[in-house]
């Protein structure tokens, strides 16, 4: 078994032809080769796999009613978006969603100042904040039912739970890894605790923060959808079911594409936005 | 002497919270300033939790949540490592599935159950693909990650010495990937907890998802947080063990890195 890294040739080199030989001439590579050596070739096996959906249930080589082609779903997911249907429905999810993030995320960056500035807070909430994090949220969801009933609040408090803790714990570990001789600095000028919280600690913990803030996105969509799996009367986790019962897959189909693109969308535009806030943190970041 | 006593007095401030969010809610509920129906109070659920324990009715579902946790959660790092490294190493094969893994990636595992419902039904298949898949992702991306961040310079110069590709995987590639792999193992730990759960309370038919569920179309309140209480538990101490195999297996990584 050869261990080969082409990669690093091209990756070192950044494709400048410095070194001859070391990248052949496109040319004389033939197509086959060409295709191989670039993401041609991944595109191409997604196609191929979308030809091969559409035509084991077109020709009906695989019998199912759980299979219905791709062309009928992307029919069905056009159709339904603009009959408003989907629309509502993602729009109930990512409403909750939000709501959820907000109050978790506001809760967790508080927490975690806290816990970094004050060592008192430190041992008093760390204990609570190791025990309450490792709970799976679903598990959650179904005694809060007896609290709060089956509407939004109960998914707003599920998502805020599984939010708020990697929130608060990311957040101290960025503000509690600043170089104390910052914090020494400020108390020697004698700044007020408020302004070392805006001007020293909160930069430096904002990477963190982002951080936090990203992966408790994706998160927040995750137990959305699954506490209306649970405690279902609106939102995609529900419909996705009501259309399984219902033995309409193609409409089933349709939605978790339609919520796969919304959380592709949801995290790109917040990569986005997370480059713009701490653009100066980006080399920091990569190491 | 003084260092028992100075940890003492460390973990007291945490335990007097745990007391102050507590005591109200049993105070509370003893008193029934707050319907006792829908909230018990926690002596009563503690109680309770006690009594399933040593009755041994926890060990059916904890065994069901387990295994399954355990064979879904080892194919999908297995598949994903494996996967990875391929991916990492060779060039061609990351440009054949990247695209794809693009697109894959994204799904919340959790929406794919009623799809996964479909063509496997309710038992432990389905779980298990759920659970597999849930576990892939983060995983695979982080060993590709991890492999192509490997310095070339090291794997250059085990060739030079003779090295076979089965000994540079081993002695080099895994350790050198390994504090990836677990980054991306973690969280897939936590992640596939709650699939497999949310699984369990679907299907209905057996683990610690199906009692909790159950408790709830049942009414039986105190027994419903009895069993969270256990599945509390079982967070904590998979964490814990985890913590503890991140700590064998990459000793050398130093934990302020993480």
């Amino acid at each position: 078994m050869a261990m080969v890294l082409p990669n690093h040739a091209s990756a070192t080199g950044g494709g400048k032809p410095t070194r001859p030989g070391a990248v052949a001439p496109a040319a004389k590579r033939g197509l086959v080769a060409q295709i191989l050596d670039t993401r041609a070739s991944g595109i191409l096996l997604v196609i191929a796999l979308l030809l091969l959906w559409e035509a084991t249930a077109r020709f009906g080589w695989v019998q199912s009613q759980n299979w219905p082609p791709f062309s009928a779903v992307m029919v069905a997911l056009y159709r339904n978006i603009l009959s408003g249907e989907l629309l509502a429905v993602i729009g109930q999810t990512l409403w909750v969603t939000l709501r959820g993030y907000l109050l978790g995320c506001g809760l967790g960056i508080v927490i975690g100042f806290a816990i970094a500035m004050w060592r008192m807070a430190r041992l008093t909430l760390e204990p609570t904040i190791d025990i309450m994090r490792t709970i799976p949220t679903t598990a959650v969801i179904p005694p809060l039912i007896f609290v709060f009933g089956l509407g939004d609040p109960l998914k707003i408090f599920a998502v805020a739970f599984a939010v708020v803790f990697p929130m608060a714990l990311s957040t101290a570990s960025g503000a509690g890894a600043i170089d104390p001789i910052y914090t020494q600095v400020a108390r020697t000028f004698g700044l007020p605790r408020s302004y070392v919280l805006r001007r020293v600690y909160f930069p430096a913990a904002l990477p963190f923060i982002m951080a936090g803030l990203r992966t408790s996105l994706g998160l927040a969509l995750i137990v959305t959808v699954v506490s209306e799996m649970i405690a279902g009367n609106s939102g995609i986790g529900f419909y996705l079911f009501q259309t399984q019962y219902a033995m309409r897959v193609t409409d089933m189909y349709a939605a978790i594409i339609l919520l796969t693109i919304v959380a592709y969308l949801i995290n790109r535009l917040f990569l986005t936005w997370e480059g713009r806030v701490i653009h100066w943190a980006r080399t920091r970041e990569a190491t | 002497m003084s260092l028992p006593f100075k940890r003492v007095i460390q973990i007291l401030p945490g335990i007097a919270f745990i007391a102050a969010l507590l005591l109200p809610l049993e105070l509370a509920t003893r008193w029934n300033l707050v319907n006792r129906v829908f909230i018990p109070a926690p002596s009563a659920v503690f109680a309770t939790t006690y009594d399933i324990i040593i009755t041994g009715q926890v060990f059916a579902p904890l065994l069901t949540t387990l295994s399954l946790l355990a064979g879904g959660y080892a194919i999908g790092c297995l598949a994903a490592i494996s996967f990875g490294i391929l991916m990492g190493n060779y060039r061609r094969v990351y440009n054949l599935f990247e695209p794809l893994i693009e697109l894959l990636r994204p799904i919340p595992k959790a929406a794919l159950l009623p799809v996964m419902i479909l063509f496997l039904g309710l038992g432990p298949a389905m779980k298990l693909t759920t659970v597999g898949l849930a576990t892939f992702f983060p995983v695979l991306i982080n060993t590709v990650q991890g492999v192509r961040a490997v310095d070339p310079v090291m794997i250059n110069t085990a060739r030079t010495f003779g090295h076979s590709g089965a000994a540079i995987l081993w002695r080099i590639l895994l350790p050198a990937t390994a504090p990836y792999i677990l980054a991306g193992m973690r969280i897939s730990l936590s992640i596939s907890l709650i699939v497999v759960i949310i699984a369990e309370m679907i299907s209905a038919n057996g683990g610690l998802g199906d009692v909790i569920v159950y408790g709830q179309r049942m009414f039986l309140v105190v027994e419903s947080y009895a069993w969270l209480v256990i599945v509390a538990a079982l967070g904590f101490a998979l964490n814990f063990w985890f913590r503890w195999v991140e700590r064998r297996t990459t000793f050398w990584v130093s934990p302020s890195n993480q």
